[in-house]
């Protein structure tokens, strides 16, 4: 190599490169892992919602409008004198059920359809078969491709709908296109309305203007007509409601992803740190030689870049085999239950490929921007000199930035949600985090001064050294505290709703045994004869039907779970998991309502006010007599008494009915007496509340699962970065070693120090992480989770957990420190006391 | 003439927009042949048709159809060709549903506008479900609509209004004469068995007025029309390939109307027609009356299908030959009813000088219609 | 004192390197000899080997009646905190203790009591002239001053032998002068035998012999 090419990067980095491998790697590993989970969680996401989206776009097709209501749908007659409008193209009438399968074979959206006027909206709808006319024969089912491939059948086989109890054999006539995403079926609209008791009613309306039509002031003029409970919104207003539920959990995924990258940008930071402080003599001669500050920094920014980039494309490639994987093995919302018979085809999705490029990259070079300012603004004179590192890292001890960002968290932690996103809650975490992590120095300086100097040599000097270096011991820090109040954030989160879930349950499942014919389809129910025989097996001593249905209060939200059941105004908290006071309604007014937190949150219903709810096409006047408590449905529901509802409705069936059993009456024996009392009772699922428990706890510890793998990797780089730095801090200081064994002290009294030294580092560490960890969670629970979900719960600290935890990484940090001391010990270091750098 | 009533069940519900191509195959097959015979039809046996009565819907019968084809003319001396037709079916499905929507009656309906310096027909077309006011048929009386596309009578006198996709017609037509029953006093055979047949009446010779739109300019037109009112449940025989049918308002007054339905093997299967004089004398046509000798062929651009667009046609003591206003008048309706035929506005001439002008549709060029 | 017998020591490597053949040196208690010789030639191996920091591969070294080739890592280390004061080049105070502490560490090392430990280290600051620097920080000091401590440090356990490797190669003349002259007067003030390593002939001229290390062996400069 010719003197010519010798560069600043050359100079800087070469050597460096070969020094570090090991911690460049690393650090390349770190953001690689951080990126990876971030695109890996988005092409998830993105592919469940694109899925989705795909499925209501082909529903929705290219209409320009669109007419919702409740589930139960609304009168047919709507239809003509909207289709029979000037402003309206062409009206495609819809029915839409959620359809229950004959055979425990799950579940099927099923959309009934009039062909002639959906073809040219939803082509996507129209099924393809050998004879033409099964797109309206009333025994002939379209299936999509994902239907057909969920149920093994194909053209010409049948499938058995429940309507009511009993099947209704269709046969699968075709199938529909295979760009058709989504698991549903197509019939005839009539089909539809005859065979699953649908007869009046639809439940959307697809319009097609007019060009020219102002679909503003035509959706308003529209709306203004339409009965109570109705909506015409665009096919959009949709999609955001579709995917409203889920968003929140999405952007959770997303947040706990860019966690991991921010704990791999902390590890870059601290492996730069430490870098740039065990070649501050080397760059303060490259300044000596006439290398500018500029240039320096843009080198050592630049290595930050390198790593970053690296890390950043391996990360994508890892993130893309990590989201087939996890799509295949969990679904694509891994575990969570929010798109249920979507099948998501991962793309590649080039905008977010760059953009987590981008943030890798970007978070590698913030970690090492402070190194390399810092590095560049060293005067080269001082730096030269040996035993100048700490002034390297003194910089970083200014309270001032942390304090503001301290105040700025608990100041954000108060703040309302942003378009339903917590995002306010989230910028007070990152905020209280980061504050702390600036305040580390301080926080160290004064902990570890408090703390009272041992007698023994070794424990003496480990914490002179600490006193005596808190910039170096903070780079340390940073990385424990990242790591420790995260996981005590996340673990104290969970376990308090996981607990508060657990309560819950105890209180929604006081019966004996539970009979449900469906709670989240339509064509399965339970009739008003099917429940008196329910009523009447021997060993019942009370039952309690309850009515599931869904209506629509706004364009853009998820429908309400509308729930009747027999409550007893004067004492609902029996039989509703009530939190907080409740109202008696008095003579005159009108009927109870107890609404859940969603409710409160997403529509500002007040204990005590009146509101009105579109039920049956009217607005009936209700009064909110009280708030409770439901983790089951995050769209919120409203639950009325069973007669009102009857009244208003003339729907006299039920979803699923309560059984409470005599004593000394069989679970087992009332459960086959069960299937046997009412037709088609095979249909029915029979559960007692422990089954329903287990179920319940599963499926929420299904949910966690992704949320702790995530936390445990950011954990994982945190522990890595620490290590890390430790051993690179215990490296920069092989001549101080030398020194020490020059004068008398022997390899285990130097070992002994560095345990003391590991110790104290991270029992400092673990205690602000515990704090901060704690205070984190309560950010958790009562913003991030209150605003993405709407559901309250109780602080539940694990403590054992905590202990264990604590312990576990107190001995880890102590080991570490330890072999990283073993490393360093080598012969040599006797040599290093002769070396000038 | 009936012959026409092969295409109204394969009649697509959609405009031809590449797009929804896929969804055309699906309804392309309509035609309710493949499976068994799900309702029992009526039979056409000869009868006395009553009027107005019989200008209505007859629902229980399995197909039925208005058509209205006519030459007009705008104060500039410009020709047109015009056809509205409305088609009537009941597909034999779901006929025991409680449901509003139970497609026990299906509407479908075709519009096409000739104009020779446009160079080719444009066409649109209609389908719909009968039901809500939205799509229905009416009985007693020509009521025929598909929302906002109509055909009716009113006092004597039918009137019609069409938006098409580039064009629109508003038009109304007066009768000159008295119904021309077709066949044995609207009895029309279609074939050797005497269960093929439909009930069949013409109105030749009404007279047009009204506006027609297209580039985004309308124009007053005059001119005359030939209306087909026709009703039947049995269709062709299976080896018939398809039909070349023609019906001319002669500039004497007179009416004809002729047909033959050609074999898969290209010979003539059956043969009939009717020749009302211009002084009333009504004489029915027999298949040996009846001859249709291709002319000239005219090879579609797109399609590459052959038509014998203009014909020597001998029809009892007619010799004529028939020449198109403009050779493609060919409707490509494969994204549609999955066929492709040729039905347009064509001049009878006589000795070289015009002696009428009528319509000519020409099917089962391109493949053999399915049946 | 210290006696060197025959000591031999090559280093592994690609190219094994000799450094030191057959060296034998006798040194009396209270003897200050300065060690002279080009860079490479195995002074500091030497000083290691004295300090048992280093074995040699052949002969024997005896260090006040101690056999230091023969003792265990513990016993060498042990040997060193109680018998030994280094002086470096490049002074290694420890950064993060006063100047005080730093002096005090040996002190500290050997279990001396607090009281008696701050006796000697003020006596032994005074001694180095840096009695006002007490509760200093190394960072605050010169290099001089630092090397001042290191001085200290290397003889407030009052050390049987005083090992000084290039004290003054990172000083200025004058700097270097004053602290020779204070290292010289220190370790005969404390009857120490010292072994002073140094390329400087003014340096080497502040001992009581100079030695002239080479490739053939230890030679006699002069006497004083």
């Amino acid at each position: 190599m010719s003197a010519a090419r010798i560069t600043p990067w050359g100079a800087v980095t070469g050597g460096a490169l070969r020094a570090n491998g090991g911690r460049l790697v690393l650090s390349v590993a770190a953001i690689a892992l951080g990126v990876a989970l971030g695109y890996a969680v988005q092409l998830i996401n993105q592919a469940a919602v694109n899925e989705l989206s795909a499925g209501l776009a082909t529903v929705a097709g290219d209409a320009d409008l669109e007419v919702r209501g409740p589930r139960a749908g609304f009168d047919e007659s709507l239809f003509p004198a909207v289709a029979a409008r000037p402003e309206v193209a062409l009206a495609s009438p819809v029915v839409e059920v959620d359809a229950k399968l004959a055979g425990d074979r799950g579940e099927l959206a099923l959309l009934g359809i009039d062909v002639f006027r959906a073809g040219p909206i939803q082509p996507g709808l129209v099924g393809e078969g050998e004879d033409g006319l099964d797109v309206l024969r009333p025994d002939a089912i379209f299936l999509s491709v994902a239907a057909a491939d969920a149920l093994g059948v194909k053209r010409g086989d049948r499938v058995g709908v429940l309507a009511g109890l009993e099947p209704v054999e269709l046969r699968v006539a075709g199938l529909l296109s295979a760009r058709t995403p989504g698991r549903l079926g197509v019939m005839d609209i009539a089909a539809v309305q005859d065979r699953f008791g649908r007869v009046g009613r639809i439940t959307r309306i697809d319009l097609r203007l007019r060009p020219g039509t102002d679909v503003a002031a035509f959706r308003a003029a529209l709306q203004a007509e339409l009965p109570p409970g109705l909506v015409v919104a665009r096919p959009e207003a949709s999609l955001r409601a579709a995917t409203s539920l889920s968003r929140a959990y999405r952007v959770n995924l997303n947040v706990l992803a860019l966690v991991a990258l921010f704990t791999g940008g902390l590890l870059v930071f601290s492996t730069q740190a430490l870098a740039v402080v065990r070649r501050r003599t080397q760059l303060a001669l490259l300044r000596v030689l006439g290398v500018k500050r500029r240039a320096l920094a843009v080198t050592l920014v630049g290595e930050g870049a390198a790593i970053g980039a690296a890390g950043a494309a391996l990360g994508l490639v890892a993130g893309y085999a990590l989201a087939a994987a996890a799509v295949s093995i969990f679904g694509s919302d891994l575990g969570a239950g929010y798109f249920r018979g979507v099948t998501p085809r991962l793309g590649v999705e080039p905008g977010s490929a760059a953009a987590f490029f981008l943030l890798g990259v970007a978070a590698a070079v913030l970690g090492s921007l402070a190194p390399a300012l810092e590095a560049a603004r060293a005067q080269p004179g001082p730096a030269l000199k040996a035993g100048d590192e700490q002034r390297a890292l003194a910089r970083l001890a200014t309270p001032w930035p942390g304090l503001a960002l301290w105040a700025a968290g608990l100041a954000a932690s108060f703040l309302p949600p942003v378009r339903g996103l917590p995002l306010f809650g989230y910028a007070a975490i990152a905020c209280l985090l980061v504050g702390t992590i600036v305040l580390m120095p301080r926080v160290a300086h004064a902990a570890l001064s408090a703390a009272p100097r041992p007698r023994a040599v070794p424990g003496a000097l480990a914490l002179d050294q600490l006193r005596g270096a808190p910039g170096q011991a903070s780079v340390s820090l940073a990385a424990i505290v990242a790591a420790v109040s995260l996981m005590v954030s996340m673990a104290i989160m969970v376990a308090s709703f996981r607990q508060s879930v657990d309560d819950w349950l105890d209180r929604v499942l006081p019966a004996d045994l539970y009979v449900r014919a469906s709670m989240t389809t339509d064509t399965a129910f339970l009739s008003p004869a099917d429940l008196e025989r329910l009523a009447a097996i021997p060993g019942v001593r009370r039952s309690e039907p309850l009515r599931a249905q869904r209506i629509l209060l706004a364009a853009d939200r998820a429908g309400v779970a509308l729930l009747a059941k027999p409550v007893d105004p004067a004492d609902p908290a029996r039989q509703l998991p009530l939190v907080g006071a409740f109202v008696v309604p008095k003579p005159g007014d009108p009927p109870p309502a107890w609404v859940t937190e969603p409710m409160v949150d997403l529509y500002g219903y007040r204990i005590g006010e009146r509101i009105e709810l579109p039920i049956a096409g009217r607005m009936a006047p209700f009064v909110v007599a009280g708030v409770w408590r439901d983790y089951a449905r995050q769209q919120g529901a409203v639950m009325i008494q069973r007669e009102v509802f009857v009244a208003l409705t003339g729907d006299a069936n039920a979803n699923a009915v309560a059984l409470w059993l005599d004593p000394g009456a069989s679970p087992d024996a009332v459960s086959r007496a069960v299937a046997a009392a009412v037709p088609g009772g095979g249909n029915l699922e029979i559960a007692t509340p422990g089954e329903i428990r287990d179920i319940s706890l599963s499926v929420f510890d299904r949910t966690f699962a992704v949320t702790y793998a995530l936390e445990a990797a950011a954990v994982l780089i945190g522990l890595v970065g620490l290590s890390s730095s430790f051993s690179a801090l215990v490296l920069a200081r092989r001549r101080e070693f030398g020194v020490l064994r020059h004068l008398g002290m022997t390899r285990r009294q130097i070992g002994a120090m560095l345990a003391v030294e590991g110790f104290a580092v991270s029992a400092v560490g673990l205690a602000v992480g515990l704090a901060i960890g704690w205070l984190i969670s309560l950010v958790l629970i009562h913003v991030v989770n209150r605003q993405s979900f709407h559901w309250g719960m109780e602080l539940h600290v694990p403590w054992a957990g905590l202990a264990a935890l604590g312990a576990v990484l107190l001995a880890l940090a102590t080991l570490t420190a330890l072999a990283s001391g073993r490393q360093a010990m080598g012969a040599d270091v006797v040599r290093a006391v002769k070396e000038d750098w | 003439m009936g012959m026409r009533s092969v295409l109204s069940p394969v009649f697509c519900p959609l405009s031809s927009e590449p797009r929804r191509a896929f969804l055309a195959a699906a309804l392309a097959l309509l035609a309710p042949l493949a499976r068994a015979r799900e309702v029992a039809y009526p039979a056409v046996r000869p009868r006395e048709l009553v009027f107005p009565r019989d200008h209505g819907s007859h629902p229980e019968y399995r197909t039925e159809w208005w058509y209205v084809t006519g030459w007009v003319r705008d104060d500039r001396g410009n020709d047109f060709g015009i056809q509205v037709t409305f088609f009537r079916n009941r597909p034999g499905v779901a006929e025991e549903s409680a449901s509003a929507f139970a497609p026990r009656e299906l509407l479908f309906a075709h519009a096409a506008l000739a104009d020779p310096r446009h160079g080719r027909l444009r066409h649109d077309q209609r389908a719909r479900r009968a039901g809500f006011g939205l799509a229905q048929a009416a009985q007693g009386t020509t009521d025929v609509r598909i929302d906002d596309w109509w055909l009716r009578l009113e006092g004597d006198v039918y009137r019609t209004s069409i938006a098409a996709r580039d064009f629109s017609l508003a038009l109304s037509f007066r009768p000159t004469q008295p119904i021309l029953l077709q066949g044995e006093r609207g009895y029309s055979r279609k074939g050797p068995d005497p269960a093929q047949a439909s009930y069949y009446y013409s109105r030749p010779h009404l007279a047009v007025e009204g506006t027609l739109g297209a580039d985004g300019r309308t124009v007053r037109v005059t001119g005359k029309a030939w209306l087909d009112h026709e009703w039947s449940s049995e269709v062709l025989s299976a080896d018939a390939a398809g039909w070349d049918w023609v019906g001319v308002n002669l500039a004497d007054g007179g009416a004809l109307m002729a047909f033959r339905i050609r074999a898969r093997s290209g010979e003539t299967l059956w043969a009939g027609g009717t020749l009302r004089e211009a002084g009333g004398r009504v004489r029915a046509l027999a298949p040996g009356d009846v001859a249709f000798r291709p002319a000239r062929h005219w090879r579609s651009p797109r399609t590459g299908v052959e038509y014998p667009v203009a014909f020597a046609l001998r029809a009892g003591t007619l010799d004529l030959v028939l020449e198109p206003l403009i050779d493609d008048q060919e409707l490509d309706s494969r994204a549609s009813v999955g066929t492709v035929y040729w039905e347009g506005a064509v001049r009878a001439l006589a000795a070289g000088r015009e002696v009428g002008r009528g319509y000519l549709e020409l099917s089962g060029y391109w493949r053999p219609l399915r049946i | 004192m210290i006696a060197i017998r025959d000591v031999s020591k090559a280093y592994a490597g690609p190219r094994e390197r000799s450094v030191l053949t057959a060296i034998s040196l006798e040194l009396a208690r209270g003897e200050y000899v300065a060690i002279m010789g080009e860079s490479g030639v195995g002074k500091s191996t030497l000083l290691n080997l004295v300090a048992g920091l280093d074995r040699p591969d052949a002969g024997a070294i005896v260090v006040d009646g101690v056999e230091v080739t023969a003792l265990d890592d513990d016993a060498l280390t042990a040997l060193r905190r109680a018998r030994m004061g280094f002086v470096f080049q490049a002074f290694h105070v420890l950064p993060y203790l006063s100047v005080a502490q730093n002096v005090a560490l040996p002190l500290a090392l050997l279990g001396v009591a607090a009281g008696e430990a701050q006796t000697r280290v003020g006596a032994m600051l005074d001694a180095v002239g840096l009695a006002d620097r007490a509760a200093s920080m190394p960072r605050e000091l010169s290099g001089g001053e630092l090397q001042r401590v290191a001085i200290a440090r290397a003889l407030v356990h009052r050390p049987a032998v005083v090992l000084a490797d290039e004290p003054t190669g990172n000083l200025d003349p004058e700097s270097a002068a004053q602290i020779l002259a204070l290292l010289a007067a220190t370790i005969r003030a404390h009857g120490a035998t010292g072994i002073l390593v140094t390329h400087s002939h003014a340096a080497a001229a502040t001992a009581d012999r100079i030695l002239t290390l080479t490739r053939s062996g230890l030679r006699e400069e002069t006497r004083r």
